[in-house]
């Protein structure tokens, strides 16, 4: 006769552990993927102009670690991200609160936002290069531009999402229009914010590359951008792999995490 | 009742009076904006090489196809007519890169997204590719093709497979067993549950990834022209800028955006409607 | 009985490494069991017992380690028409109106449009969805769900219809009128059924023969006649026969005694 089920201490056995595990999955891919990247730079011809090895590469970064260049690259693109992603939420945010407010004006505006923004950073590039030159401005006010949009739609969306049923219930406690707003709305709309943060961000990030390029403003963009024009692919695949990986910490390890503690925290709205 | 409240009424009930009302508001700061503009040629708040005049821009179009012997001429892509040129240019990358990249990519997703083993293997290069923007591809498309449509054609290519391979994989791993099952207990072979129930199943993360692949994909179609390319909308408000031609500049950018807008409008929208809205698989704000 | 069995199970079993210790686990032990042409089999049992995994093995969506099964004479090797299941969630598609999953298995034999909309437009009237072959699975309750589901696979006309629990997400009410409506259309179509569930009223209800399951590893534990012909079974009428509150708390009793441990089934 076989025994009840009591709980069992339930422990997955070693080799059940090591065969799921992500970590080994990953280094396994990364294994396999360095060995497929060094075949292919072997037999295709001229190797150092197409694809260089795994080596070059490698030696290439410490090559630019050591003068110093990589890591001072690296801080101006992520300043500028930094200070464009900030600059465009803090101005999408109110904007997008006050445009949600009221339904009138939210139609209003809709389609005139939905147009500049199928405009794009990109796009609008040369424009504000004739208007400010070849500068790191030009490229602050690109990533500004292409960071404020993702917010602000957001915002709206999410200010213009919050049931009624909070506002009536804010009402017929005798709550004031700023305290609906204050108590209700802004914190109905906080996971809009989170969402739409990290949008935007996502975008500035692909803006901060690109105007660097196109602008020539020294950062990460312009690393690879300069390598294409040195000769120095090695330099190329460095930088993309750089921007890459840069992309995947900042969005698993800081954005993603931030929205969902937002959205759980102040998850008035359920989605 | 007189006609014109006949009208008026006929009007609404044809368009619907939300809608119309929607339409009437959005318009105004559009007039708004048109006005002030115009105002900026009398009053010269801002250069005229800064903010041309709209008579320019409008006068750009003509400009730039001064040279063009006619619309033949301009079908078949006489050197004279810059301005369709490029457009079409760009439209056919576009659309060759639509063409070839969304099968591609879908193909393979699925492929992917059936065997559980393999999926896991390759997110992590899905979500690596992805975030490798296609922008930052310029450079090395430069050195393996060199400046031209080779170029910018594999940069929207890249950009469209990678998003739709991903966004494809993940609808399909998504996809409920117990759908597999049921097809299968129907007599239904691997190809049946391919098409009838992985593809549809994975329509909203397709369509997502059509979505994103239309944003970001067009966005750096028009960054690859620009830095790597020799034609297409994307060079000519480069090269346009550089000659500090303002008002074809702003005819680029204007063109670029209805261009957008209108993909997104007519052939994204209705592809939503009538599948996943049909299918009750789209959240829909309250 | 002269019809040779439909199913015919012998000295089935089954085990499967256990996720977390990779021990053996064995779900089935020595099942033996048979049936024939318009019977409709209920097999109950605590939960756990390997009821849905025997169901899994006979629709050919698990395979099976040692003994035999066969459906119609021919060995079951993977999932197929023969043998058509509705799930207990919906597995029907979201993406195809009520017309084109019940006409799903049709589809996928190639049958022309025209035979193959007139024999959905039956099964639809059968099921009692008259008046919605158009609509969208999102847009039908879950009780008309599952009579989609059950109309997919009685179209496709399966030697051996299986269902797993096929009530089990629906509420009460819901669930009653589904009962009645099965045997209604059992009624109707004559199939042959497997039916798995852990309602032992509602087995005893359905049944003609009730199998208990016991705890697992699965064996056969016992097997209940229920002889009661099926136009007699209404639930109005049933709670008043005593043929059937008599299996009913016989069955009970047997399932009971699994899930409690007595040794005295």
């Amino acid at each position: 006769m076989t025994t009840v089920d009591t709980a069992p201490i339930r422990r997955k056995s070693f080799k059940k552990m090591i065969t799921d595990s992500r970590a080994i999955q990953l280094v396994i891919l990364l294994i396999g993927v360095l060995i497929l990247w060094a075949i292919i730079s072997a037999v295709i011809e001229r190797p150092d102009r197409y694809l260089p090895s795994p080596l070059t590469t490698l030696f290439s970064s410490v090559d630019l670690l050591q003068k110093g260049v990589l890591t001072s690259f690296y801080a101006d693109t992520l300043t500028r991200l930094v200070i464009g992603s900030i600059l465009g939420i803090g101005l999408g945010i109110p904007f997008g609160l006050l445009l949600g407010l009221n339904r009138n004006i939210a139609d209003m505006f809709y389609p005139l936002m939905n147009f500049f923004q199928s405009v794009s950073g990109i796009a609008i590039f040369p424009v504000i290069v004739i208007w400010f030159g070849n500068s790191n401005t030009t490229v602050m006010i690109v990533i500004l531009y292409t960071a404020f949009f993702p917010i602000a739609f957001n915002v709206l969306s999410g200010v213009r999402s919050v049931p009624m049923r909070y506002i009536s219930a804010a009402r017929t406690l005798g709550a004031t229009r700023f305290q609906i707003v204050k108590d209700v709305l802004l914190p109905g709309a906080m996971p809009s914010v989170a969402i739409g943060s990290r949008l935007s961000i996502g975008f500035a990030w692909r803006a901060v590359i690109a105007g660097e390029m196109l602008a020539g403003q020294a950062g990460l963009g312009n690393m690879i951008f300069a390598g294409q024009e040195l000769d120095n692919t090695a330099q190329i695949i460095l930088g993309m792999m750089l921007i890459g990986l840069t992309w995947i910490m900042l969005d698993h390890y800081l954005l993603r995490p931030l929205e969902s503690d937002t959205i759980e925290r102040w998850g008035l709205v359920q989605r | 009742m007189t006609a014109i409240n006949e009208f008026s009424v006929a009007v609404q009930r044809r368009f619907g009076r939300q809608r119309l009302r929607k339409f009437g508001l959005g318009l105004i700061p559009f007039i708004v904006l048109i006005t002030l503009w115009h105002m900026n040629s009398i009053f010269v708040w801002f250069e005229p090489v800064e903010i041309p005049p709209i008579a320019d821009v409008w006068g750009a179009i003509f400009w730039l196809q001064s040279d063009c012997p006619g619309i033949l001429a301009a079908i078949e892509g006489h050197n004279g007519c810059q301005l369709t040129n490029n457009i079409s240019s760009s439209i056919a990358r576009v659309i060759l890169a639509m063409v070839v990249g969304v099968p591609l990519g879908v193909a393979f997703g699925i492929m992917a997204g059936m065997n559980r083993v393999v999926s896991a293997y390759l997110e992590p290069i899905g979500v690596f590719m992805n975030s490798v923007s296609g922008i930052a591809w310029i450079p090395l498309a430069i050195v393996w093709f060199g400046v031209g449509w080779e170029t910018t054609l594999f940069i929207m290519l890249n950009t469209i497979f990678w998003l739709l391979f991903f966004n494809t994989m993940m609808g399909v791993r998504a996809v409920p067993k117990v759908l597999i099952q049921g097809v299968q207990t129907l007599g239904g072979s691997r190809l049946d549950v391919i098409l009838h129930v992985y593809l549809p199943g994975a329509m909203t993360s397709i369509i997502t990834g059509l979505r994103m692949s239309m944003g970001f994909g067009w966005r750096a179609l028009i960054a690859a022209e620009m830095i790597g390319g020799d034609s297409g909308l994307g060079f000519m408000i480069f090269v346009s800028s550089a000659e500090f031609k303002t008002e074809e500049v702003f005819l680029g950018v204007i063109l670029i955006s209805l261009i957008f807008l209108a993909t997104d409008r007519w052939i994204l929208v209705p592809l939503e409607k009538w599948t996943i809205e049909r299918w009750g698989l789209v959240w829909k704000p309250t | 009985m002269a019809t040779e069995a439909k199913l015919i199970v012998q000295g089935l079993a089954h085990h499967y490494p256990d996720e977390y210790t990779g021990e053996s686990v064995h779900a089935l032990q020595d099942i033996n069991l048979q049936i024939h042409e318009n019977e409709f089999v209920a097999i109950v049992g605590p939960s756990g017992c390997g009821k849905t995994t025997f169901l899994n093995i006979i629709a050919g969506l698990l395979p099976y380690r040692e003994g035999r099964a066969m459906v119609d004479g021919v060995e079951i090797r993977g999932p197929g028409p023969d043998r058509g299941v509705v799930f207990q969630e919906h597995a029907i598609l979201p993406w195809r109106t009520v017309n084109r999953n019940i006409g799903h298995g049709l589809e996928l034999r190639r049958v022309p449009k025209q035979e193959r909309e007139r024999r959905v437009q039956e099964y639809v009237d059968l099921v009692g969805l008259s008046g919605f072959e158009d609509r969208y699975p999102h847009e039908l309750s879950g009780g008309m769900k599952q009579r989609v589901a059950v109309a997919r696979t009685l179209c496709a006309d399966p030697v051996i219809m299986l269902m797993d629990e096929p009530f089990a997400a629906v509420d009460a009410q819901t669930r009653i009128t589904l009962q009645d409506e099965l045997n209604r259309v059992v009624m109707a179509t004559k199939k042959t059924i497997l039916f798995i569930t852990h309602s032992v009223e509602e087995a005893a209800f359905l049944g003609d023969r009730c199998i208990v399951f016991s705890r697992r590893p699965g064996k056969v534990k016992a097997e209940i006649k229920i002889d009661i012909p099926r136009e007699e079974r209404l639930w109005k009428d049933m709670v008043n026969n005593t043929r059937f509150t008599e299996a009913r708390d016989e069955i009970l009793r047997l399932v009971r005694s699994e899930v409690t441990n007595d040794d005295d089934g």
